[in-house]
């Protein structure tokens, strides 16, 4: 699975550590899942979509070999 | 998602005090009985509360306890990424453990110290492998460049 937290942070302007801190998680979750080393779990890709404003597909985009 | 049943964060210091409290308590009292020293499972001195006994009290059950609390005491932000972890790696102190106890039950009849090892080398190996991979985190997370 593929995600685009990295470009949405930028438009928005915010951090890992401030992303981090809108969902109530740590900073390395946050990191683990933008290099792709850790699938979110559905809540959790939920509440990152809502701080960006946008439906999960526009974030988190499945992949051939998934 | 969150995990149940783990001690508060600040279980964990009262784990390593009880690990680290071991080591003298052990080397003192094998200094002071020499080689004499039988162990607790030879039925030399078995009676409960016996020197023995409470020599045992003193290492073996405190280390197991301090292991303990230290493996199972909540992080500081405990989060699903965690939890992932600490799943996985007590999936990998099980099945370490189980190598390590078919291999030692073909080649030893020793059953006290494979039951000593049995009961410290899961939570043992749990520990290093769940640290391990939050250091690895940790680091990646400082070479990425983390305000980014």
């Amino acid at each position: 699975m593929k995600n685009n937290i990295r470009v949405e942070r930028a438009i928005k302007n915010i951090t890992q550590a401030d992303l981090a801190g809108l969902i109530g998680v740590s900073r390395q979750t946050i990191n683990t899942i933008e290099s792709n080393r850790y699938v979110p779990s559905t809540v959790l890709a939920l509440k990152i979509a809502r701080v960006f404003n946008k439906p999960v597909e526009e974030i988190f985009m499945l992949e051939d070999t998934d | 998602m969150k995990t149940r049943f783990l001690f508060p964060y600040w279980c964990r210091y009262i784990g390593w005090l009880l690990v680290i409290i071991h080591i003298p308590v052990m080397v003192l009292k094998k200094m002071e009985v020499g080689n004499h020293f039988q162990g607790y499972n030879t039925g030399v001195n078995t009676g409960l509360f016996s020197p023995d006994h409470l020599f045992f009290i003193a290492t073996a059950v405190f280390m197991a306890i301090g292991l303990f609390l230290v493996a199972f005491s909540k992080e500081k932000i405990e989060d699903e990424l965690i939890s992932q972890l600490r799943l996985d790696s007590l999936q990998w102190a099980i099945y370490f453990n189980y190598f390590l106890l078919i291999i030692t039950l073909i080649l030893s009849k020793d059953g006290a110290h494979i039951l000593f090892l049995n009961m410290l080398v899961p939570l043992a190996f749990f520990i290093i492998r769940f640290r391990w991979k939050i250091y690895q985190n940790n680091r990646l997370l400082g070479r990425d460049g983390d305000l980014r």
